[in-house]
């Protein structure tokens, strides 16, 4: 039974550790760009399908797919940005009359990165077998390896994010542009190539959750929308545009999903999330972490 | 002496509203210049406008003998030209050394940086104490300070300070003054918009009065300073005005 149960919540922390991926992105295109980014389970999806071409067609080994992966779908981010969000977000996110029209173009843009992948490559679901070897014995437990490839690269990308933001001086400027365009400017940083970097790191972030779940689960084109949706969970469970909050939210949502899904039901697996952020909504509104006035970064 | 900066005829605004409507100005290297003006006469959008965050919509901008008028404000930085915003605008979630550091964000030696931290803790030895305390728990003339000391980092040829001693108690007011006053003496050229009209002439070389987006008056800041007429005339409301706040 106590087996049981540590069994689960391992699970539950390494998808979760996933969910905190995407999670981050949400909230870091959040703080940086002031848009709720809708499309950014279809960033993830995309992320997984050029980890697949890679680790298939190139036949590279596992890291090496998830490094190029995560830098190429930064790109692909870089490029959406400049290309089709670019106009709107310079007219103003947030709760301006231009961020809703962002949010519709989040949808936009979610339907039709669906469809171009779906274009390219077909609506089945592709097998990303990675041979990881064996499962690590803990005690009576037996951990499978593509888990524990999960918790170790999402906690390396995790530390390299917090590294970057609080003690280089790109990260400084990240951290200005997410509070305060104008003074950032005005301190000589460059806003625009800043906020398509703030995009491309929240890109890269989800391509390394899309890689990583990959092997565990199936790649497929409609793979982003249920991601997406436990993403927002855990962002706002955390507190909505929290880096803190977004990895806790994530962790949280993912254990408490396990830990339903293995001693209530494994059918209605996808509403343990919403059960906790409903909870989580009527305690404290603002989220965990999150605090009730808007500070950033 | 060659002018640092020359504005002539700058037409902008926000939006399809017009502020600016044609205004001149000259600051000449080395001077302290004083931009004064009532409440929303267009002072601090024609700083904006100076410093890249609102493009011109005519009129040109010349500085150090190039045109940076429609430039990216960070360009403009790069050039060494920095506005220091109304409102003691910092970013409250970061140190103070932080909020510092990022003003020399265009400067890509660390040396240079250091020199230039060493330079404005000189200038603002309380901000040294501070250095690892968020500025959001600063006293307005800390933040104050943070915000010129930001303007500083760079190193830049000139510096644009908007309202530097509004909501301030009086003796924070004098410290300011003072500091701008050392700032200019090494070296820096300023433009300083003020409601302290008093302090801003005894300090400045050379003043102009805005009103309604146009320069409509200039001289000699020690003539300006005894013309009643400038002042009943221009800036009898906001005399009043501060006085108020005092
Ligand atoms: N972001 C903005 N959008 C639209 N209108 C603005 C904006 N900022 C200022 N204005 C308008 O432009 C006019 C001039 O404003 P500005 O801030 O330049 O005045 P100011 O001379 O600096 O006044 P103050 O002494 O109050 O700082 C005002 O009528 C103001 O309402
Ligand atoms: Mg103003």
């Amino acid at each position: 039974m106590i087996d049981y149960a540590i069994d689960l919540c391992i699970i539950g922390l390494s998808v979760g550790m996933v969910y905190a991926l995407v999670a981050l992105g949400i909230s870091l295109i959040f703080s940086g760009l002031d848009i709720v980014h809708f499309a950014h389970g279809e960033i993830y999806m995309i992320g997984a399908f050029i980890g697949l071409m890679l680790f298939q067609k190139l036949a590279l080994p596992y890291v090496p797919t998830l490094l190029l992966a995560v830098i190429l779908t930064g790109f692909v981010g870089v490029f959406i940005e400049r290309v089709f969000y670019r106009r709107l977000t310079r007219a103003g996110g947030g709760y301006t009359v231009a961020g809703m029209g962002m949010v519709i173009v989040g949808f936009g843009m979610s339907i039709v990165l669906q469809n171009v992948a779906f274009l390219i490559w077909g609506p089945k679901p592709f097998p990303f077998p990675v041979p990881f070897g064996r499962p690590i014995e803990l005690g009576n437990l037996a951990l499978p390896m593509s888990y524990v490839w999960i918790v170790v690269t999402a906690l390396t990308l995790m530390a390299a994010l917090h590294l970057v933001l609080r003690k280089t001086m790109i990260g400084l400027a990240i951290r200005a542009v997410a509070h305060n365009k104008d003074i950032a400017y005005l301190s000589g940083v460059n806003v625009p190539l800043m906020i398509s970097t703030i995009f491309g790191i929240a890109c890269a972030l989800g391509a390394a959750a899309g890689v990583l779940i990959a092997p565990i689960n199936y790649v497929q084109v409609q793979m982003g929308v249920g991601i997406l949706i436990k993403a927002f969970a855990a962002a706002v469970v955390g507190g909505f545009g929290s880096l803190p909050g977004a990895v806790l939210g994530g962790l949280l949502v993912g254990v408490v999903e396990s830990l339903g899904a293995g001693f209530i039901s494994g059918t209605y697996k996808d509403i343990y999330a919403f059960v906790l952020l409903i909870v989580v909504l009527m305690v404290k509104p603002s989220g965990i972490l999150g605090v009730a006035a808007k500070v950033k970064a | 002496m060659a002018a640092m900066l020359e504005i002539s005829d700058l037409v902008g605004g926000y939006g399809s509203v017009q502020i600016l409507n044609g205004a001149s100005l000259k600051v000449e290297t080395g001077q302290i210049a004083a931009l004064l003006g009532g409440n929303g006469t267009g002072k601090s959008t024609l700083l904006k406008a100076t410093s890249g965050l609102i493009k011109p919509w005519a009129g040109t901008i010349t500085f150090d003998g190039e045109r940076i008028d429609g430039l990216r404000p960070d360009t403009i930085v790069r050039r060494g030209l920095v506005q220091v915003t109304q409102g003691k605008e910092a970013f409250p979630a970061m140190t103070v050394e932080e909020n510092l550091k990022l003003g020399a964000y265009v400067v890509r030696s660390r040396a240079r940086m250091a020199a230039a931290l060493e330079r404005v803790y000189g200038y603002f030895p309380v901000l040294k104490d501070k250095r690892r305390q968020l500025s959001g728990t600063l006293s307005g003339g800390q933040l104050q300070m943070v915000c010129i000391g930001r303007g500083l980092m760079s190193s830049p040829k000139m510096i644009m300070l908007d309202e530097p001693s509004a909501a301030l108690a009086p003796q924070v007011v004098m410290e300011i003054f003072r500091t701008i006053h050392r700032i200019s003496r090494d070296g820096m050229t300023v433009l300083m918009v003020e409601q302290n009209v008093r302090m801003a002439l005894l300090l400045a070389a050379y003043g102009y009065v805005i009103k309604d987006g146009v320069i409509h008056l200039e001289g000699p800041a020690d003539k300006m300073i005894h013309d009643d007429n400038v002042r009943l005339s221009y800036l009898g409301g906001t005399v009043a005005n501060r006085e108020a706040r005092l």
